[in-house]
């Protein structure tokens, strides 16, 4: 349940009623009357209340500036240029996944004689889950805002006319595909079946809504290269954005990555004992933590945080990319 | 986005209630009906309380659904016999049977047992026009919802011990759903069945 709802009146005694979000029947807490709410070509439409004004944006950056690795100075340089808010449209969908992933999981068993035997353990798993999804409405073009992490706020269509908004241009078809793929892509990962021999999951969509959220968009300069960072209108935390990183941590994180992947290697080999797969995975490990590293001093000129497509130097791209080595390697050895 | 006060479709009698609830149900002329991008009149059963029924009572919807279900193969692991085969009218992998899914909302685990307890044994009951002033709980799920969700209470009594189910090639047709509201009690350890 989510704590946003809508002020409307009921038609039959014209009392206030307060409707939660994506409900679609309420009775009039005053005449006791059923009431239907019937949505925008069926999508009901909301508008979050932008809770933020500009100097609490414009902190909310400056407070942003002095955390993790950005420039040492840019909370003395940096210097704030434009601020303003914008409305973005957001599709959220709730969906109910219910069915069974059955098959089976590999355990490897070695015995002292170094005889591998492989014991198969069927599974059936029950799914039977609802899933929150949302994504963003439009292009986002660089905002990296992709979807929607906040659903609790007032709600009202006071300050729409007042704020530029971003029309919404993805169709309700396309987002109930995408909440359906997406529900149903979490509900597989829940079940935890390895090998799968028989699937059958259904997805129920149950609401549809299209929610428009303010974001205030602050740019700034520093030495001049423009950023921006965008504020989420309704908490004020920053959501997204793009700040210039310190050649200084980025030349200590390369040396302190040479010399950690070095030591974990070499203890690797010194301590394997003989034993192959100890040297590997210590050389494996070694040059993992080089790599994270390594990635951080190759894009640390630039600090991007929010859901930007292609966020190199991320630290979750880092980990996938380790993931895939570490696969090469086990490959490799097999 | 727009209000409108809910109606009955046959004798336009406002309805009004104190839940919120997807079907409604004229106390006038006994019609329910659902708005689901229209209106639809649904039908609907109502069950009578067993006369030695004690406690708080209240009325449960479910969805009632005649499903054709063919098993063309399947396989379990560590099982031999096949439940749902045995439940089938008309032997054998292929049959017809009653699904009950309850409408309204409840914990997975409670949806799960109380839809495949009356889907393998169907209750028994004389009916009723009305709700004789019973509270009845809201109904939240779909009539389209029910009928998806059919299948997933025919893979359950499937999945459900002996044997470890692996494979199952089916195909499930709902041939009629209507609405089936019956009897409970408040008991200590919850809703039971007041047939």
């Amino acid at each position: 349940m989510t704590g946003i709802s809508v002020g409307l009146n009921c038609p039959a005694c014209g009392g206030a009623i307060s409707v939660v979000e994506g409900e679609d029947t309420i009775p009039c807490q005053y005449c006791g009357s059923m009431l239907f709410i019937e949505g925008d070509k069926g999508v009901s439409t909301i508008a979050f209340k932008s809770k933020v004004i500009h100097p609490n944006a414009v902190a909310a950056t400056q407070a942003w500036w002095a955390r993790g690795f950005k420039a040492r100075d840019l909370k003395r340089v940096g210097q704030v240029t434009e601020v303003y808010p914008i409305y973005l449209p957001f599709w959220r969908a709730l969906t109910r996944v219910a069915g069974w992933v059955c098959g089976y999981e590999e355990r490897r068993h070695t015995d002292k004689n170094g005889k591998v035997t492989v014991e198969r353990i069927p599974k059936e798993v029950m799914v039977l889950q609802d899933y929150n999804f949302s994504e963003i409405a439009c292009d986002p073009g660089d905002l990296g805002i992709r979807t929607l992490k906040n659903f609790t706020g007032e709600t009202s269509f006071a300050d729409f006319e007042m704020i530029p908004t971003f029309e919404a241009t993805t169709s309700k078809d396309d987002a109930v595909v995408h909440a359906k793929n997406d529900a149903l892509s979490r509900a597989r990962s829940s079940a935890r079946v390895p090998h799968v021999t028989f699937e059958r999951l259904h997805v129920v969509p149950k609401r549809l809504s299209m929610v428009y959220y303010p974001v205030w968009i602050v740019r700034y300069k520093y030495r001049d290269r423009m950023y921006m960072t965008g504020v989420d209108g309704v908490t004020g935390q920053v959501m997204s954005g793009r700040a210039p990183g310190d050649p200084v941590f980025q030349s200590l994180a390369v040396t302190a990555g040479a010399s950690l992947g070095g030591m974990i290697a070499a203890a690797g080999l010194i301590f394997s004992d003989g034993s192959a797969e100890i040297a590997i995975g210590g050389l494996a490990v070694g040059a993992g933590i080089l790599y994270v590293f390594y990635r951080f001093f190759r894009h640390g000129s630039e600090i991007v945080e929010g859901e930007f497509r292609e966020k190199k130097g991320s630290s979750k791209q880092a980990l996938k990319d380790i993931g895939s080595i570490a696969k090469q390697i086990q490959g490799g050895m097999r | 986005m727009r209000v409108v006060q809910v109606k009955c479709p046959s004798c336009n009698t406002p309805i009004y209630s104190k839940e919120r609830d997807r079907l409604f149900f004229c106390d006038k002329c006994n019609t329910l009906h659902v708005r689901d991008g229209g209106t639809d009149k649904v039908e609907y059963e109502i069950a009578e309380f067993n006369k030695s029924a004690q406690g708080e009572k209240v009325y449960m919807p479910f969805w009632r659904m005649y499903s054709s279900f063919v098993i063309r193969s399947k396989s379990v692991e560590g099982g031999q016999l096949f439940r749902l085969a045995n439940w089938l009218k008309g032997g054998g992998d292929t049959g017809s049977l009653f699904i009950y899914l309850p409408a309204t909302d409840m914990e997975p685990s409670a949806l799960k047992y109380w839809s495949t307890t009356f889907t393998a044994t169907p209750p028994r009951y004389a009916t009723r026009l009305n709700f004789g002033g019973v509270r009845r709980l809201p109904a939240s799920m779909t009539k389209d919802e029910a009928t998806q969700m059919a299948d997933f209470v025919v893979v359950t009594m499937e999945a459900e011990k002996p044997g470890v189910l692996q494979r199952l090639d089916y195909s499930l047709t709902v041939n009629d759903a209507k609405v089936v509201y019956l009897p409970f009690v408040y008991a200590q350890s919850g809703l039971v069945p007041a047939l």
